[in-house]
């Protein structure tokens, strides 16, 4: 139970896409530990990425699971004009790596793209780019401890959210 | 000649109490042309920090309204601000953002340039069998009309007849010192830049830094965090500076902030923010009293969001942010945007600082994304064309006083016109100042 395989690890990530498409927040919330690192590094200019969130800006950068609940609790709580006619996002992963080296803790590298509807205004556009997850194995499932993106077309147009992505 | 007349699009009339702008100002191609060519372009407009170049070579890329420009620093340590393209083709001459170069060479016919804008070698020259006309031009990058900098912020003007920037900046300079006296060092902007579109007008920006009235309406959802956090004071989350002071509560009594209106359609809006821990200057709250008075420190810690016309704003509430405003057409706007934050400060107040800016400022934040998607509302709603006026210009305008007040008096500071209000007054009048400067810098423009 202490190694992943490829496929299963595929599978995890597979899966989360799957919740996020499905607006399933709360059941993708699940897919996190408790101490989670949740980010997503801003680009420092044409080519490198912020690599230290505590010196440098992120677009997103969260410790701790409880920042992500607050984030499904703006979307969820009807108070938000930019959640109030939801999106419709579509995830594709490619290209999934395992390096399982580590008892009970796997890092997957993967491609992603996600095209978003935004059905307020009747516009289509993707991000994409790369994901870097850690897994870990707590209390016999396996969930993500860490979830990096770096997101490739970051001029973001008006907004973007954590099912966006 | 042109088919806009200004008494069309802003309806401006003191004696009769009235202040209107047309919808017209936010949807129409032509207009959105002529704010190009005698706003963005026609004026002084906020190009970049000091500190974006800061060693001999560096340059940064950026645009002043339709024109690209380079800022670079030379070897001997002069900034310089030039038209970012090779005057023999019009190439744009570099393609980065920044950089640091000792000559810039044209990816198209090799003609190459030193970092001071001096043409160093067109190639082939003598064998080019060139008439005298063409050895009589200048063949260096075109510098910018006007360039000039004021404690690190730096402006260009591409048009020659305009005042000194000291006359442009005027009173602003003061909220300027505010930014920068924080540290002795000076600011600087964080890494990261974080760059964001939105489909409306450009105006839609510039009012909503200066609009309080809206806080409470767009915001209910991050509100709401705030007020679950403070309650739990968690250490996985942020702390916040909003929640911490009172002056956007509805229920907030007395004075809680006001608005200032200075020359040239620089406005403020400020509101009081106690001296607390909440905010990552506190570490050098004591330090800030000694060196520049309590009163000077006090209007640091104070909410402040000030604009200087047209471009640059400067929001110091939830965390503190540099915006510059890039128009890209009459219903799309491009916002460069980076944390801006005293030098020299520790580890943690920097790392405090950017938790509290990521969560409110960014457009993958939770605050940010309900302000421009009602821009996109907003500009939807500007097709009407039977009644053109807005209503949202109106507010305050039996408030609004000539001159300063006690709170501006505290740090010798001359508004051209001020409001203080409680929380519940949320002055709209001071938005004349934007459309006052507007309708001088387009008056060419207009019958």
């Amino acid at each position: 139970m202490s190694a992943l395989s490829q496929a299963d690890a595929a599978q995890l990530l597979y899966r989360e896409a799957l919740l996020l498409d499905r607006l399933d927040l709360e059941g993708w919330l699940e897919l996190y530990t408790k101490d989670c690192v949740f980010w997503m590094p801003a680009w420092r200019d044409d080519g490198t990425q912020t690599e230290d969130p505590d010196s440098e800006l992120s677009l997103i950068y969260y410790r701790g699971r409880r920042n992500l609940v607050d984030r499904v609790q703006r979307i969820r709580s009807g108070f938000s004009v930019a959640s109030a006619v939801m999106p419709r996002v579509s995830h594709m992963i490619g290209n999934v790596l395992v390096d399982g080296a580590g008892e009970g803790k796997v890092r997957v590298d993967s491609t992603f793209i996600v095209n978003v509807h935004d059905v307020r205004i009747n516009r289509s556009h993707a991000y994409f780019g790369r994901y870097e997850h850690e897994l870990k194995l707590e209390d016999g499932a396996w969930k993500i401890a860490r979830k990096v993106i770096r997101l490739m077309n970051d001029r973001v147009p008006t907004m973007l959210d954590v099912y966006g992505i | 000649m042109t088919r806009f007349a200004l008494r069309d699009l802003i309806d401006d009339r003191p004696e009769d109490g009235v202040f209107r702008v047309s919808r017209a100002l936010f949807r129409d191609e032509d207009l959105f042309d002529l704010e190009m060519k005698h706003i963005f372009e026609g004026g002084w407009v906020f190009i970049g920090l000091s500190t974006q170049a800061e060693n001999p070579y560096d340059y940064f890329t950026g645009f002043i309204g339709r024109v690209p420009i380079i800022v670079s620093r030379d070897g001997d340590g002069v900034l310089r601000c030039f038209v970012n393209a090779c005057p023999h083709k019009g190439v744009r001459l570099i393609q980065k953002l920044c950089g640091n170069a000792r000559r810039h060479v044209c990816p198209y016919h090799s003609w190459t340039f030193d970092s001071a804008g001096a043409n160093k070698n067109i190639k082939w020259q003598k064998s080019g069998c060139y008439g005298t006309g063409f050895d009589d031009e200048n063949h260096d990058l075109a510098p910018v009309a006007k360039f000039g900098e004021y404690r690190g912020f730096l402006f260009a003007s591409l048009n020659p007849d305009v005042p000194s920037l000291q006359d442009h900046l005027g009173e602003t300079r003061k909220l300027l010192d505010l930014v920068v006296d924080k540290s002795p060092e000076g600011v600087e902007l964080v890494p990261g830049r974080v760059t964001f579109t939105y489909a409306a007008n450009w105006k839609m920006q510039l009012e909503n830094c200066s609009d309080q009235y809206h806080f409470t309406s767009t915001h209910p959802s991050y509100i709401r965090i705030l007020d679950q956090r403070a309650k739990e004071q968690s250490e996985e989350v942020v702390q916040s500076s909003i929640a911490a002071s009172d002056f956007w509560q509805e229920g907030a009594s007395g004075t809680t902030g006001g608005t200032m209106s200075f020359d040239h359609g620089h406005v403020l809006n400020w509101g009081i923010m106690p001296v607390s821990s909440a905010l990552p200057e506190f570490e050098r709250a004591e330090q800030l009293a000694r060196d520049h008075g309590e009163a000077k420190r006090d209007w640091m810690f104070n909410m402040r969001n000030l604009t200087i016309f047209p471009n640059l704003q400067i929001a110091e509430n939830a965390s503190s942010q540099m915006r510059v405003i890039r128009p890209l057409a009459a219903n799309l706007t491009e916002m460069q945007t980076w944390c801006i934050a005293p030098r020299g400060e520790s580890a943690k107040a920097r790392s405090f600082r950017i938790r509290q800016y990521e969560d409110f400022f960014n457009p993958t934040g939770m605050a940010t994304p309900d302000d421009t998607v009602c821009y996109e509302e907003a500009q939807l709603g500007m097709a009407e064309q039977e009644r053109p006026w807005l209503q949202g210009h109106a507010r305050g305008l039996t408030a609004s006083k000539e001159g300063g007040n006690m709170y501006a008096d505290m740090i010798d500071l001359k508004p051209a016109r001020n409001v203080v209000a409680d929380a519940q007054l949320c002055d709209e009048s001071l938005f004349a100042s934007y459309y006052r400067a507007w309708a001088q810098r387009m008056a060419e423009g207009l019958a």
